[in-house]
């Protein structure tokens, strides 16, 4: 391994490591009781399950690793792996667990080395620096290590899988995001792009296009190849349940379309937004309006803690809405791709893909930023232009995963290490990011800064909010002034960053 | 005999290197010294981390960040446990520093060191109590349940953790910090020293892993005491000696162990102003303003029960009986120091009284800090103050009465402070060393609180991050020492994981853990010695 990647993944396990003992969140069990579904029942019985509310649902292939990673589980304590075991948490559970996702990191680290190696000695620094600021995220340190995910790794595979693309082996990447699909599905917001790419720049040569025989531009081996190899993928991945039949459960367990617009906390995202604005025209209205309609209890104000939203004021929204949203802004993004085909112009489109499921989605969780944030990090250093959306995005981002973690004793660790992060590399993106030809709005630059300054007495004041009496009645505000200021600063670095994309360059 | 041996390797190196020995002001010496900084490879892990930030204009960012990683790493070790969590009826530390802000807050100042001794009578010196009024006052501001008088015994309330936890953090970066900043800013100075060198020692000390693991793992105090000793030590050191001496005295009123350190600071304090000539103004106005600093941080205490004359004697008494408790044994736990060494073979305390056995300690700490105090009187040299501290606060571990196995970090500070601008590879593997040793010292104590991991992880870290292991002594015995005692400190730690100890002797390996401390220990004090004689008597 490069020392650099060497000496930085020792110093984050080091660090890791005392987070053993650390809160989990639910998801903690969650992942205990697939690792004790995949051990004891047999695999038919996988996507049956349902003796704990937490039943598996993530595609097969995860599936499979839970399954792998029981096959050690045993050895260090076989009651973890018993499925009537629910809540199950001693220290060997945890240190168990904790530990398998320190190890899965290992993947996210040699596809940054693989990225790293790949581009020549004088973008070293810059591929370094991109590699680092990955590495140590604070999204993968709230997310997998605090709370509990697996996020790192399959991470991992994508920049494995884009890495591969930019090396020219657009067959290895391209299979390599179908494993990932099988994986996590919520990857699949990302694949419009990895569709039209592939077929733009691996099976289709519109150099030979012809009118009179358009066939002619079809690179007909490619696409046996790439075709025979996912349909191969979904194979392994799905083959199982297909031959037993359970593929109808299965996808039911994968897209479960009754939950709400709205997670339980509300991802910073428009609809954050929109609730935000109803809820403020809802108190409004009630305070000047003597309208029976909005005289109902405060209850109604906090609706949108749990899962399904309806709004007082604004109109409804509909799954078809926000799906029709995210595909407009999607294929908006990749109109450009299919014109020039360029590697920049494919990392571009999906972070656009990101930003649009994310932003307009349906029931969104906060921790899909990183779907954003991750491909965004390999542009942020092409120019000076590019750090301004950038540092809104991450700053916004991570701060809005703050809530997920909500205990005191990590409280400090979260906010520090964020800060932490936040002023290491706005300091070494400052310096290593050329300076771009065209000139920047620099009063753009001024608003982006004091808005992010912006957060501090936001974190102040929500950090004290539970001392302001007068607040107490308005519970659901503490999340709402998050998200709502969060999600502003989301939006504004997704047009920012489709300015950029769109109309430069 | 390996003392000398070590010694003259240190002879050899100071000659080949004397850049870190001579004078700034030697213009010839402070070209050495920087040439000598653009060689030196710094392909540690730190240096490579810190190559990042190597443009003078990012220098700062540097050193913001490495204080708020050593910070990190302080939050991360404090979500484990800490000494004595869910041992009912008395807990532990936590427990102690918890309860006294308990009282100090809901009792008045006469009661504070009469209350309920049985159950952790405050035993601390003045500053210790209004620390914590000041901790408890803001606590009860937050949640009154958490220092509630009585039924708050015990209380383990996340929250209240987590806010003890933080005022440990938050007494680090109000005194320790900015203390080793000082301390090191003004070094760097004297030695005219680089910036790079500046973040690099800076990282050495903060991140130290025995005071990270006590103070935040174990739960205590101590960094408070050490950064107020230490900024008496660097304002001494930067000429500024009232308030060096007003801030020694307040590291004195916060943990009476500070006296560790006490005997060469007034030997440094007395010789300055004897010579080369005496100064009798200075003499009195340091004499005046620690005697008026001592009445002041005592009078509240003292006058609590009334202005009458008996009222300042009982209540003056009585905080000295609860500082010193000379009732309660030559020492406590399994301690790597003379005592409990001798002890392993001839039962002391069978053979000799209590009166005897303090007389005796009182008799061998004094003859041990000796050639410290007479060497500073003597010689009242800057460069050698912080040598003849450490000197003397290993005198007291090894040889005085009631002594923790913690007390060890009093030595520690001063000795690890030497890594600032140290570039003799033989004097950065002795500190390196003795750093480790300590803190597998405190290993039995950190076991028993349930932080092992923590231990590793910590101690791994800054062994890695500083590459102390590619700095062994090129002296051939000081490698055989150095490496011998890590051997056995691997193998103890082995055994003791591995294989349980006999049922004859259940407390074999910390027995082993304490002997072979206690002859490291035993062995860098000499050393230590040494090298104080040597920076004294060579010509400046």
């Amino acid at each position: 391994m490069l020392p650099a990647l060497r000496y930085a993944t020792i110093a984050s396990v080091s660090f890791k490591v005392l987070l053993y003992p650390a809160y989990t969140s639910t998801d903690f069990e969650v992942h205990r009781n697939w690792l004790a579904i995949t051990h004891s029942r047999p695999i038919s019985q996988w996507y049956y399950e349902n003796l704990s509310e937490w039943t598996l649902d993530y595609p097969p292939f995860f599936a499979y690793f839970e399954w792998l990673l029981s096959q050690l589980a045993k050895y260090v304590d076989p009651a973890m792996l018993v499925v009537e075991n629910l809540n199950y948490h001693n220290t060997a559970t945890v240190y168990f667990q904790r530990s398998s996702v320190i190890a899965s990191e290992l993947v996210l680290v040699y596809a940054l080395q693989h990225y790293v190696k790949l581009l020549p000695e004088n973008a070293h620094q810059t591929a370094y620096a991109i590699s680092m600021s990955i590495l140590f995220s604070p999204g993968f340190l709230i997310i997998d290590n605090i709370h509990f995910q697996y996020n790192a790794m399959l991470f991992g595979i994508l920049i494995f899988s884009f890495v591969y693309i930019r090396q020219g082996k657009m067959l290895t990447g391209g299979v390599l995001f179908a494993v990932l699909l099988c994986f996590k599905h919520i990857f699949l917001y990302l694949s419009p792009a990895y569709f039209v790419y592939l077929l733009r720049a691996y099976c289709l040569d519109i150099g030979s296009f012809r009118l009179n025989a358009p066939w002619a531009a079809i690179r007909v081996k490619n696409c046996i190849y790439l075709g025979s190899s996912i349909i191969a993928v979904a194979l392994i991945a799905f083959g199982p349940f297909i031959y037993m039949g359970q593929l109808p459960q299965l996808l039911q367990r994968l897209f479960p379309f009754s939950r709400g617009l709205c997670h339980a906390y509300w991802a910073p995202n428009v609809w954050a937004l929109y609730s935000a604005i109803d809820r403020s025209l809802f108190m409004v209205f009630r305070r000047f309006l003597k309208n029976p309609e909005y005289a109902q209890s405060n209850s109604s104000l906090t609706r949108g803690l749990v899962g399904v939203t309806s709004f007082s004021v604004l109109p409804d929204v509909h799954p078809q809405t926000t799906f029709l949203l995210t595909a407009f802004y999607q294929l908006l993004s990749l109109i450009p791709l299919i014109i020039t085909p360029s590697f920049d112009k494919f990392i571009s489109s999906l972070t656009l893909c990101g930003y649009a499921s994310f932003l307009f989605g349906w029931h969104v969780h906060e921790k899909a930023i990183l779907l954003v944030i991750v491909p965004f990090s390999f542009l942020a250093l092409k120019d000076r232009r590019y750090l301004t959306p950038y540092f809104l995005l991450t700053v916004s981002g991570y701060i809005s995963l703050f809530p997920l973690i909500f205990t005191s004793a990590e409280a400090f660790i979260k906010y520090l290490y964020t800060f932490t992060w936040i002023f290491v590399f706005y300091n070494v993106f400052g310096g290593l990011a050329p300076v771009g030809i065209a000139r920047r709005v620099f009063l753009l630059d001024r608003i982006a800064i004091l808005f992010l300054l912006g957060f501090i007495p936001l974190l102040a004041f929500v950090a004290l909010y539970d001392q302001v009496s007068v607040l107490k009645n308005y519970e659901f505000l503490r999340l709402m002034i998050i998200s709502t200021y969060c999600s502003v600063g989301i939006i504004g670095s997704f047009i920012g960053f489709s300015w950029l994309y769109f109309f430069t360059s | 005999m390996a003392e000398s041996k070590l010694a003259k390797s240190r002879e050899v190196s100071t000659k080949k290197n004397s850049s870190a020995a001579t004078s700034p002001s030697d213009h010839s010496s402070t070209k050495a010294v920087n040439s000598d900084l653009s060689t030196e490879p710094d392909n540690t892990p730190l240096g490579v981390f810190l190559g990042t930030f190597k443009a003078a204009r990012t220098q700062w960012v540097a050193r913001q960040v490495i204080i708020m990683i050593s910070l990190l790493f302080r939050l991360g070790v404090g979500l484990g446990p800490y000494s004595g969590k869910s041992v009912f009826p008395m807990y532990g530390d936590f427990e102690a520093q918890r309860h006294w802000m308990e009282i100090t807050y809901h009792l008045p100042i006469s009661q504070w060191y009469w209350y309920d001794l049985q159950y952790w009578g405050l035993d601390y010196p003045p500053a210790t109590a209004y620390h914590s009024w000041v901790l408890g006052w803001l606590g009860s501001i937050i949640n009154s349940t958490w220092f509630q008088l009585d039924s708050s015994r015990g209380c383990e309330d996340p929250n209240l953790i987590s806010y003890m936890r933080m005022t440990v953090i938050v007494s680090d970066l109000a005194v320790y910090i900015p203390a080793v900043s000082m301390f090191i800013r003004w070094k760097m100075k004297s030695n005219k020293l680089s910036p790079f060198h500046h973040s690099i020692s800076t990282a050495a000390i903060l991140l130290q892993p025995s005071l990270i693991l006590i103070d935040h793992g174990h739960f205590q105090y101590n960094s408070v005491m050490l950064g107020l000793a230490l900024l008496g030590f660097t304002n001494i050191l930067k000429d500024k000696l009232v308030i060096g001496s007003l801030f020694f005295v307040l590291a004195l009123a916060f943990k009476q162990m500070a006296l560790y350190y006490a005997l060469p600071v007034f030997a440094y304090l007395l010789g300055i102003c004897i010579f080369p000539r005496l100064n009798l103004p200075r003499f009195v106005s340091l004499a005046v303003s620690v005697l008026i600093a001592l009445v002041g941080l005592l009078a509240p205490i003292a006058l609590s029960s009334g202005f009458t004359l008996e009222g300042i004697y009982t209540q003056s008494l009585q905080v000295l009986i609860r500082i010193f408790p000379f009732a309660r044994g030559l020492w406590e736990d399994k301690v790597a120091n003379f005592w409990c060494a001798v002890n392993t073979f001839v039962k002391l305390k069978t053979l000799f009284s209590p009166d005897y056995l303090q007389r005796l300690s009182l008799i061998a700490t004094l003859i041990s800090v000796l050639p410290a105090f007479l060497l500073i009187l003597f010689y009242p040299r800057k460069k050698a103050l912080i040598w003849g501290v450490s000197a003397s606060a290993w005198g007291f571990f090894l040889f005085s009465f009631q002594v923790h196995e913690k007390s060890v970090l009093l030595p520690l500070m001063p000795v690890t402070l030497q890594l600032v601008g140290e570039m003799d590879v033989n004097i950065q593997s002795y500190i390196y060393w003795i750093n480790n040793v300590a803190m597998f010292s405190l290993f039995p104590l950190l076991k028993r609180d349930g932080l092992v991991m923590q231990y590793f992880a910590i101690f791994f870290l800054w062994n890695w991050l500083m590459s102390s292991s590619k700095r062994l002594p090129k002296f051939i015995l000081g490698k055989l020492i150095v490496v011998t005692s890590y051997l056995a400190i691997v193998v103890l730690h082995i055994l003791e994981f591995t294989i349980a100890p006999p049922a004859k002797y259940p407390d074999l390996w910390v027995v082993a853990n304490t002997m072979l401390s206690f002859g490291c220990f035993f062995l860098f004090a000499l050393w230590n010695n040494y090298i104080l004689y040597q920076t004294c008597i060579t010509k400046p």
